[in-house]
């Protein structure tokens, strides 16, 4: 089934046309990765399928139903999950109260303000086991923003991954870690996206490889080339478009 | 001339009086926060600090040009300090810390005022040379207003002919743009801050010093001002000259007209129109900066 | 185990310093502290739109004033209006005008959010002035006298006792201030902190953002509207000085900042510390101003976590060293 699509999607900013004619189909437990050059306009993708920007033109699909200019909040009731590419936690609370906010979406509790959320044991105890699952148990009680980078980094992944949405979309989510913290950083992607469909972003090319079923290039706004990583490494087109940044 | 169009001539030259008075408070308080990002809650309280040197100077040399003249260099050499010393320290805690900061101004400036010269509304005097009327096309025009008016023109044509005709200007008109980009190319950046602060603290100052024969002269005399000049900010734009001076035109001779016909909605409907703007263009009419 | 005993025992100490209070200091004590009480409340309710959501409400005076008046009118217009009913009254006007306001204010925030409250702070200041018939214009609406309180078929306190009324005030603020506290404890509590670090993951976590944000707000003008119409059954007079104009408004920020804005008790120590100060620097000079922004300044240079924070720095030093040592 296809769970994402985008149908003749444009998008521009004040004359500046950044999407043009994006037609994009991703298939349900499909890993699929979107590559391109700098300023090829894969974040506003993004902004656009998940709802911060409404396009210029066109439509988006999700799960057959069209959510064209739906808001962010609406889109990650209905299943959607999204990471930064700058990260966005709340910087100020814990590891712990990041996910717990994630958690309390989940179970759809909102406006709950007869209980006290710490007396909440069940919402506590699958905080922590989220915790737990992306190896930040240990820094529990410590302040987003004092987390180092790759622990920060995991913390924005799982804040997509924790309201257990069907359909994950990260941005650049390996930027600026060292080899160490991007191997782990997969490996944290591959087990937390077991079973889900996942859009990812990404620059590099190791992680591109080693996690994508397809890969969508993007160049100028255009979708230049869609296919498996084996089509895309042998497509001359985009070698050009890189200028050779595809030899693995 | 029939009475009525007397009236409504009169209006008209006391709204734009103001406007202009406005827009020289505006004008100061909108490159301001173009340039640092800083509302200065306080701006209206310079201008109050003037009027009060400008009544200082008044009673030790009886001359009003003199008065005039020192005045706000006095309040500008204020503002520098308090740049220098008080919002320098508190850039780096952020635009709420700097908001606030400007708020503790506001209240000191307030204080000081009252324990300097009392409570009391004080009397300024319009000097001999620019009392009275003249007429001119059938109609008489109380010339301090026209003087106040000509004055704002010819300080604001001076600060034109600077910010688009000299080097100086444009560094400014960059820094009031983009101020990381200007100090990217090198310019003391610091420098240029306080020189803009200090300038839009002088005009303001002129402001207070010119109006201190119209308004009265009392410790609540920033109260209005302040909050006209920051309905023209964030109508016109934050950033914006043009915009200020509109929306400075226009804000007057609403006061001007809606005193006299529609004394109690005319505020109501100038709060009721910023609130609009604010919720829905918080930028502004012309505004381009966040 | 040994904290909670601690902890229990401190407030043990608290409510019955409080119950004697009156006894042993006499009337104008009592009064003051049920001022300091007030401000306590009004502040925490900016607090919670300072400190934990994170935006600054420059014009909060009215939701404070909007209370009080309302208090006022009732008591004034309708004959035998009850006590609890009058103090309601406050905090549904201010709730509702809180409600009102919001769809405007729910799309703002920052340098924006605190100028629009201004201009509506000031547009009612000036409303309140130029519309006499209702509010008695400058002189303010007085001469009204504090209702007994009415248990029907159980009791009637005379409230015009000045004792019984501080009882009775300071029993209706505590129950507030625990209401709120509470409600900072709650799952909502924990997404109103969350807008404040960070807006755009609330709503990308699936939370509608302007809905959370005007709830927040009308809980504020609610218990700001009691703290306002407990203050016009103190003061027996509610004009537009200290009570909607500007200065009404710089109060409770200046208290939420110099007890602290990061702590739910702060502006309470903010309030202790004002009044205090008020009381003592008056007997030297008038300009409680002067020291007032003086200070104001001073902790937002230096100390802009406040009394609390300088309080918690303190204690976390003095934890480290134990440590090392």
């Amino acid at each position: 089934m296809t769970i994402l699509e985008t149908k003749g999607l444009y998008h521009d900013f004040k004359g500046l046309q950044v999407l043009f004619d994006v037609n994009l189909q991703v298939q349900e437990g499909e890993r699929h990765a979107v590559i391109g050059p700098n300023g090829a306009g894969k974040t506003t993708l993004f902004n656009v399928i998940t709802g911060t920007y409404r396009p210029s033109r066109g439509h988006v699909f999700f799960k057959g139903r069209d959510i064209t200019g739906a808001r962010p909040h609406e889109l990650t009731r209905i299943g959607m999950g999204r990471s930064f590419q700058i990260t966005s936690t709340f910087n100020r609370l814990t590891a712990f109260q990041n996910i717990r906010l994630a958690v309390l979406s989940k179970r759809g509790i909102r406006f709950q303000m007869f209980r006290k959320v710490d007396g909440m044991g069940d919402i506590t105890r699958e905080t922590d086991e989220v915790l737990k699952r992306i190896n930040l148990d240990r820094e529990r009680d410590m302040p987003a923003g004092v987390l180092s980078y790759g622990k920060h980094r995991s913390l924005e992944i799982s804040m997509a991954l924790a309201t257990d949405p069907d359909l994950v979309m990260l941005d650049e989510p390996t930027a600026g870690m060292s080899r160490d913290e991007t191997h782990h950083a997969v490996e944290l992607i591959r087990r937390l996206t077991e079973g889900k469909t996942l859009v990812i972003i990404e620059h590099d090319m190791d992680v591109v490889f080693s996690l994508a079923d397809r890969i969508t290039v993007l160049h100028y706004g255009q979708i230049l080339a869609t296919g498996p990583p084996g089509e895309i490494r042998q497509n001359q087109a985009v070698k050009d478009a890189y200028l050779g940044e595809l030899e693995v | 001339m029939s009475p009525t169009a007397v009236l409504y001539v009169a209006q008209a030259i006391h709204g734009l009086a103001y406007g202009m008075l406005l827009f020289l408070v505006a004008s100061g308080l909108t490159m301001i926060f173009g340039m640092m990002g800083i509302l200065n809650i306080a701006h209206a309280s310079f201008a109050m600090l003037s009027a009060y040197f400008c009544y200082q100077v008044l009673l030790m040399t009886e001359n009003f040009w003199v008065a005039l003249l020192v005045a706000p260099v006095v309040a500008g050499i204020c503002g520098v300090l308090t740049e220098r010393f008080l919002l320098r320290s508190v850039h780096k805690q952020g635009h709420l810390a700097e908001l606030l900061i400007t708020v503790g101004i506001m209240m000191v400036i307030l204080e000081i005022v009252k324990a300097g010269w009392g409570a009391e509304s004080l009397v300024v005097k319009i000097p001999q040379s620019l009392s009275g009327l003249v007429n001119f096309a059938g109609l008489t025009y109380p010339i301090y207003r026209l003087f106040v008016i000509g004055l704002s023109i010819v300080i604001l044509g001076i600060m034109a002919l600077i910010l688009f005709k000299t080097r100086l200007g444009k560094i400014v008109r960059a820094a009031v743009s983009d101020a990381d980009m200007v100090s990217a190319l090198g310019i003391n950046t610091p420098l240029v801050f306080m020189l803009v602060f200090g300038i839009g603290i002088w005009l303001a100052g002129v402001a207070g010093a010119v109006a201190a024969p119209l308004l009265t002269v009392f410790p609540g005399m920033a109260d209005q001002l302040g909050m006209d000049a920051f309905v023209v900010v964030v109508v016109g734009g934050f950033g914006s000259l043009l915009g200020a001076f509109i929306v400075a035109l226009f804000l007057g001779e609403l006061n001007a007209y809606g005193i006299q016909f529609i004394p109690r909605l005319a505020p109501v409907l100038m709060f009721a129109f910023m609130a609009i703007v604010l919720a829905f263009k918080p930028m502004g009419l012309f505004g381009e900066r966040e | 185990m040994r904290n909670k005993l601690y902890k229990w025992i401190l407030w043990g100490v608290v409510v019955i310093s409080v119950a004697l209070f009156p006894h042993v200091v006499g009337i104008y004590y009592s009064n003051f502290f049920v001022a300091f009480a007030i401000f306590s409340l009004y502040a925490v309710t900016l607090n919670l739109l300072l400190g934990y959501m994170g935006v600054l409400s420059f014009g909060h005076a009215m939701f404070f004033g909007t209370g009080a008046y309302a208090t006022a009118i009732a008591l004034t217009h309708i004959k035998g209006f009850p006590l609890l009913p009058a103090v309601l009254v406050g905090g549904l006007a201010g709730g509702l005008l809180a409600l009102i306001l919001s769809p405007l204010l729910v799309r703002v925030s920052g340098t924006a959010f605190a100028m629009l409250t201004l201009a509506f702070g000031q547009l009612i200041f000036v409303v309140a002035l130029k519309y006499r018939e209702i509010t008695g214009g400058e002189d303010g609406i007085g001469g009204y006298s504090i209702p007994p309180l009415n248990i029907p078929g159980v009791v009637s306190i005379d409230m015009t006792n000045q004792i019984n009324f501080y009882y009775f005030a300071i029993a209706v603020i505590v129950v507030c201030l625990f209401i709120l506290w509470f409600y900072t404890k709650t799952p909502f509590g924990s997404l109103v902190v969350g807008i404040r670090d960070n807006a755009m993951r609330i709503d990308y976590l699936g939370f509608k953002l302007p809905q959370i944000k005007a709830v927040n707000l009308i809980v504020c003008g609610t218990f700001a509207g009691i703290a306002g119409a407990v203050h016009a059954l103190l003061m027996k007079l509610v004009s537009t000085v200290g009570v909607l104009d500007i200065n009404a408004s710089f109060v409770p920020i200046m208290m939420a900042y110099i007890g602290g804005v990061g702590s739910f008790f702060g502006p309470i120590i903010g309030s202790g510390v004002l009044h205090l100060l008020e009381d003592l620097v008056i007997r030297f000079t008038e300009r409680i101003g002067l020291v007032n922004g003086a200070i104001f300044i001073l902790v937002v240079l230096y100390a802009p976590m406040g009394l609390v924070g300088l309080f918690r720095e303190a204690k976390a030093k003095w934890f480290h060293e134990e440590k090392v040592s």
